[in-house]
């Protein structure tokens, strides 16, 4: 095993896999994958080759070694976590460290575990799953990376018919990471089942520059519903990159909130399958960025089956010299008759530094669906500070409650309640310059003191889209 | 204790509008400010709370003998300045309760204990009812589709709960229709007691029935150029305001074209 550490290519392929005990299959899994990180341009689609240079990754400038390097996890999560936890599985680093699972889900068959322990444990099903990944390696050159480098990964498992009562839930946690962490993850919903999980990426304080590259398996297999969030707090050293693709059964609905605050660059591609008749995908991206902070999104709508529906709405907020761009399409096949989809992007400055662009697009087959999409980006409103001034609030205080509302009509409509309460503690925490994690209520409301009642506005975005045709 | 406005001039975008504006409102006084559209009167009120796009050029604005004219919005308002906007700016996302909360708390004196969340609630209660208002309001968002008469009370419910010492209202009057208007009125005269000196700007007469001015004021082209009692608002409303175009020609020697 190769202590050294090594540049991306066929060597580091072959000492990862060793190192990680895999089978020969997987290994040549990886060797297809190194082929097109070599051969692919970072961006493929003519669409979106004008803003690639803006946002280059520098994956090609970290070195990756095969070692792991061991972690006490106790004394590595010490203070972020309440030690109320359960269900939940702990990575420091590249390494994983721990997975908690109460008893009475684990004899119901639910898994939570790492890629490599699933691996061990069930290998043809995992051969399978990776085999039919929907994160191509052809499609894009940073999806093809983690399919060769990966050196971790969770793989979640809720089976047919069983409804979580409480979330399950990942943290990662980074503090001077030797090496990138690349991961290989698989969230899987059986049929008929119901699960929530909430993902969180966090830094111990400003580290060395570090990349956190991940795939995610999404699956939601008929009848199922999976509401996933994912909050990515790392700190302004690192790069994070992650390709996401939900494919959603028939009757089954995935719902994706993603909040990033952190982070120096990161890319986010994410592409809702929309494989089942009457499947149903949300997504809620959320980001609020300041400093130099470049984010990339990426959201497609894919309707392949009849009566589906599917939104996208981002909402994000720019200060100082942070810049972000949406890219986002709907496509409806010939077959996906009678679905529905809505894409919505709208950003605010809050200097004339700032820079936000949004390439939404449509590509409709077929006549009988519903499909539009909005975007904005546009400065703080003086007008609106002038009224909040003008009821005593000081600027600072105006600008904030006009930024915390401004994520609200999105914010509000994330499905998991931890993450919409704990996205307004962050959002609010980083408006402060204090870095606030995803906590429980008793947490929160020890923290805040109270919790402000939320408004709910009922409204159908698709009602309001379709109104004045 | 009074708001002096002396010989006040502004400009917009470069363009002056405001041109030697002079008016004192004492302690417990109400003046109405009428005129034509355009001649000024939502410039001073917007000046008078110190909006960043209207420039002081020249002039004073005294509370108590002090200076504010260099001083930000929500410094005026704890010098105990209130502006009811002609247009109420809305705010998605702001609940109505969260934000009378900051507003209420940001008036109040310095160093005094904010309320809880439920003592609040028993506050805004109080004016709620004082003004016809149901509780379902406060979870709404900022004036986002409120009706042209729910934007209206709602600013005069922030003025109920904020207990300004001095209260500028820009057409509180205008888009109300009848029922409305009374209880609009009614919250006015509740909420400016002998301590509050009022400038209520109007175009029409017809909130002055129920909002008895002491003073009254004509203003046109930037300046005030007539002031009176009562009776000057009904000369107004029977003559109209081409009557104060006529007035204005005859006070100015003619030029020789
Ligand atoms: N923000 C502004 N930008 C440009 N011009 C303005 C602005 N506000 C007012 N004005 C101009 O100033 C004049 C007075 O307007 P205003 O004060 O609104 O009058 P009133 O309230 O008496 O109807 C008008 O000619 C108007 O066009
Ligand atoms: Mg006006």
């Amino acid at each position: 095993m190769s202590q050294a550490a090594i540049s991306f290519g066929e060597d580091l392929v072959r000492a990862l896999s060793r190192s990680l005990g895999e089978p020969g299959w997987l290994t040549s899994s990886r060797l297809d994958a190194l082929k097109y990180f070599t051969d692919l341009p970072p961006e493929t689609n003519p669409l979106y080759t004008k803003y690639a240079s803006t946002f280059g990754f520098p994956v090609d400038q970290f070195r990756m070694t095969a070692a792991k390097s061991a972690v006490d996890f106790r004394s590595f999560f010490s203070g972020f976590l309440t030690g109320k936890e359960s269900d939940i599985i702990l990575q420091g680093n590249e390494t994983q460290v721990h997975s908690e699972l109460r008893e009475e889900l684990a004899s119901k068959g639910v898994e939570l575990m790492s890629f490599h322990d699933a691996l061990d444990k069930e290998e043809a099903k995992v051969r399978d799953l990776v085999e039919r990944r929907n994160v191509k390696s052809s499609g894009d050159r940073f999806a093809a990376f983690v399919n060769a480098f990966f050196n971790g990964g969770v793989f979640v498992r809720v089976p047919r018919g069983v409804a979580l009562d409480k979330p399950l839930r990942r943290m990662l946690l980074l503090d001077s990471p030797r090496t990138p962490v690349v991961e290989q993850n698989f969230v899987i919903a059986e049929e008929e089942s119901r699960l929530v999980f909430l993902e969180e990426l966090y830094s111990k304080g400003e580290s060395v520059p570090s990349l956190v590259a991940s795939n995610l398996e999404l699956v939601a297999k008929p009848g199922s519903h999976v509401d996933f969030s994912s909050i990515q707090l790392l700190d302004g050293q690192s790069t994070h990159i992650s390709n996401r693709a939900v494919d959603i059964h028939s009757d089954a609905r995935a719902t994706v909130s993603s909040l990033s605050l952190g982070a120096a660059v990161s890319r986010s591609r994410m592409n809702f399958l929309l494989n089942g008749r009457g499947s149903l995908a949300e997504g809620f991206e959320i980001f609020f960025t300041d400093a130099k902070q470049r984010y990339d999104f990426e959201t497609n709508l894919i309707h392949n089956s009849p009566d589906s529906t599917g939104s996208t709405q981002a909402r994000g907020v720019l200060k100082g010299e942070s810049q972000s761009i949406f890219k986002g399409m709907i496509k409806i096949v010939r077959a996906a008759k009678n679905s529905r989809s809505y894409l919505a992007h709208h950003a605010m400055l809050l200097e004339r530094t700032a820079k936000s662009d949004a390439v939404p697009s449509l590509e409709i087959d077929t006549n009988e669906v519903r499909a539009t999409h909005s975007a904005s980006v546009a400065q703080i409103d003086d007008e609106q500070l002038f009224y909040l001034m003008a009821r005593g609030l000081p600027l600072d205080e105006s600008k904030k409650m006009v930024v915390l509302g401004f994520f609200e009509p999105v914010l509000s409509r994330v499905p998991i309640e931890q993450t919409r309460e704990g996205a307004r503690f962050m959002i609010e925490g980083k408006w402060h310059g204090e870095k606030r994690r995803l906590v429980d209520r008793e947490t929160l409301l020890a923290e805040t003191g109270e919790i402000t009642p939320e408004v709910k506005e009922s409204e159908d975005i698709f009602e309001r889209h379709y109104k004045y045709r | 204790m009074k708001l002096e406005i002396v010989d006040l001039h502004a400009s917009v975008e470069g363009k002056e509008i405001l041109k030697g504006v002079n008016l004192t409102i004492g302690q417990g006084e109400t003046h109405a400010l009428m005129g034509p559209n355009g001649s000024g009167k939502s410039t001073l009120a917007y000046t008078l709370m110190g909006h960043p796009k209207y420039q002081v050029t020249s002039g004073k604005v005294l509370i108590d003998g002090e200076s504010i004219t260099g001083l930000a919005p929500d410094k005026r308002v704890r010098k105990g300045l209130f502006l009811a906007f002609q247009y109420p700016v809305s705010v998605q996302g702001v609940s109505m309760f969260s934000f009378l909360r900051a507003a209420y708390n940001n008036s109040r004196p310095a160093g005094s204990e904010p309320p809880t969340i439920f003592e609040f609630r028993e506050v805004v209660a109080d004016k709620l009812k004082m003004l016809s208002m149901d509780e379902s309001f406060l979870n709404r968002y900022l004036n986002e589709g409120f009706s042209g008469g729910e934007k209206k009370r709602a600013e005069i419910l922030q003025m109920a709960l904020m207990e300004p010492k001095f209260a500028v209202l820009d057409e509180t009057d205008s888009g109300l229709d009848i029922d409305a208007l009374r209880i609009v009125a009614e919250g006015i005269n509740k909420v400016s007691g002998p301590q509050t000196g009022a400038l209520l700007i109007t175009h029409y007469q017809r909130i002055l029935k129920y909002v008895k001015p002491q003073f009254v004021h004509v203003m046109y082209q930037g300046r005030i150029i007539e002031s009176g009692g009562e009776d000057l608002s009904r000369l107004l409303e029977e003559k109209g305001y081409t009557w104060i175009k006529g007035y204005q020609e005859e006070q100015a020697p003619v030029q020789a074209p």
